[in-house]
């Protein structure tokens, strides 16, 4: 027996899978999406390969840069503040997660989980003006 | 009989473990972060797969959206010599065979030590289970605490990112506009009272 058993005819049919199998349902158009997406960014590409002339020659495969000779590597340092700038979405990133939850038992939870809300909002806000008063959003 | 779900199982676990793959032995640093986003990808497909509606859709919210961009930026700032990265690759490989054999070895006595072989599948849900709706639940009335420290986590990571990476760049040329518009005719025009020299 694998795991895969869990996923017989058998297993779907019982009431307490219904609800996954009605869940999944609903997402029927992501994976036709998936489906469509993949095509569309294969096929030309195979198409280019199969029905296009390949000729190639040194100067043809030769780097090119605007008409001049490149003069550097592309890989060179990055500024440090591309990444302060990635870290702090993060972090309200991750604060939105905390928020779909809370709103989809916005109505089960009352006055307390509200304020609970308001509180870690607030806790954020500290340190978004503070961001904001110290420049880290400003771009010199 | 395989029935849809158990195809689909199957070809993101096949997809998710080549983006795997690929992520060790990918020779630009940029494409094994690249594969590794199509690693999450694959892994919130099989997350939906099996019911875990939330910690699916979070997976690709934050761990794609943005920790890769993050781990994006990072591969591109340490400005990293291929050359010398592939250097040291045979003398780690022993240490890291022995860590993956380590991890199968443990994968297969939890597999091998169920009753038969079998992994019993989760605990069955309510009809109407709502995955987002029971963690919301229990986070927001049994784990207030915690979330509020949470909150809390998220500002000392806020303060530290900036504290550890703001820097102020001496000699860069940008516009105050607060100091133009407060600016007077004194300090633009400087009369000079110069006496022509009488001998």
């Amino acid at each position: 027996m694998t795991g895969a058993d869990r996923w017989s005819d058998e297993t779907l049919l019982q009431p307490a899978w219904r609800g996954v199998v009605r869940m999944l349902t609903h997402y029927l158009p992501v994976l036709i999406f998936l489906f469509i997406a993949l095509l569309v960014g294969v096929v030309p590409l195979l198409l280019g390969a199969a029905l296009g002339p390949s000729k190639p020659d040194s100067e043809k495969l030769s780097p090119y840069e605007c008409g001049f000779e490149a003069f550097e590597d592309a890989r060179m340092k990055f500024d440090v503040r591309y990444y302060l700038v990635a870290i702090l979405f993060i972090l309200f990133d991750l604060e939105i997660a905390f928020l779909f939850p809370w709103a989809v038992v916005f109505d089960q939870i009352g006055l307390v989980g509200f304020v609970a809300m308001l509180i870690f909002l607030g806790i954020l806000v500290i340190g978004f003006i503070y961001e904001w008063k110290k420049g880290a959003l400003e771009w010199e | 009989m395989l029935n849809i779900t158990s195809i689909l199982f199957y070809a993101f676990s096949i997809v998710l473990l080549g983006a795997a793959t690929m992520v060790v032995i990918a020779r630009n640093p940029v494409y094994a972060t690249l594969y590794l986003v199509l690693a999450f990808f694959s892994a919130a497909a099989i997350f939906l797969l099996l019911g875990a509606e939330f910690l699916g859709l979070i997976l690709i919210l934050v761990y794609v959206g943005a920790v890769m961009v993050l781990f994006l930026f990072v591969v591109m700032m340490l400005d990293i010599n291929l050359a010398r990265l592939k250097e040291g690759f045979l003398s780690y490989l022993p240490l890291g065979l022995a860590i993956a054999a380590l991890g199968v070895l443990e994968l297969a006595m939890v597999y091998w030590t169920a009753p038969m072989g079998h992994i019993p599948a989760p605990a069955p849900f309510p009809g109407n289970y709502d995955n987002t709706r029971a963690l919301g639940y229990v986070l927001y009335t049994q784990y207030l605490y915690p979330f509020e420290i949470a909150a809390a986590i998220l500002l000392v990571a806020i303060i530290a990112a900036i504290a550890l990476t703001l820097r102020r760049r001496s000699g860069t040329k940008s516009q105050r506009t607060e100091e133009q518009l407060r600016v007077q005719a004194k300090d633009r025009v400087h009369l000079v009272d110069l006496r022509a020299n009488k001998h």
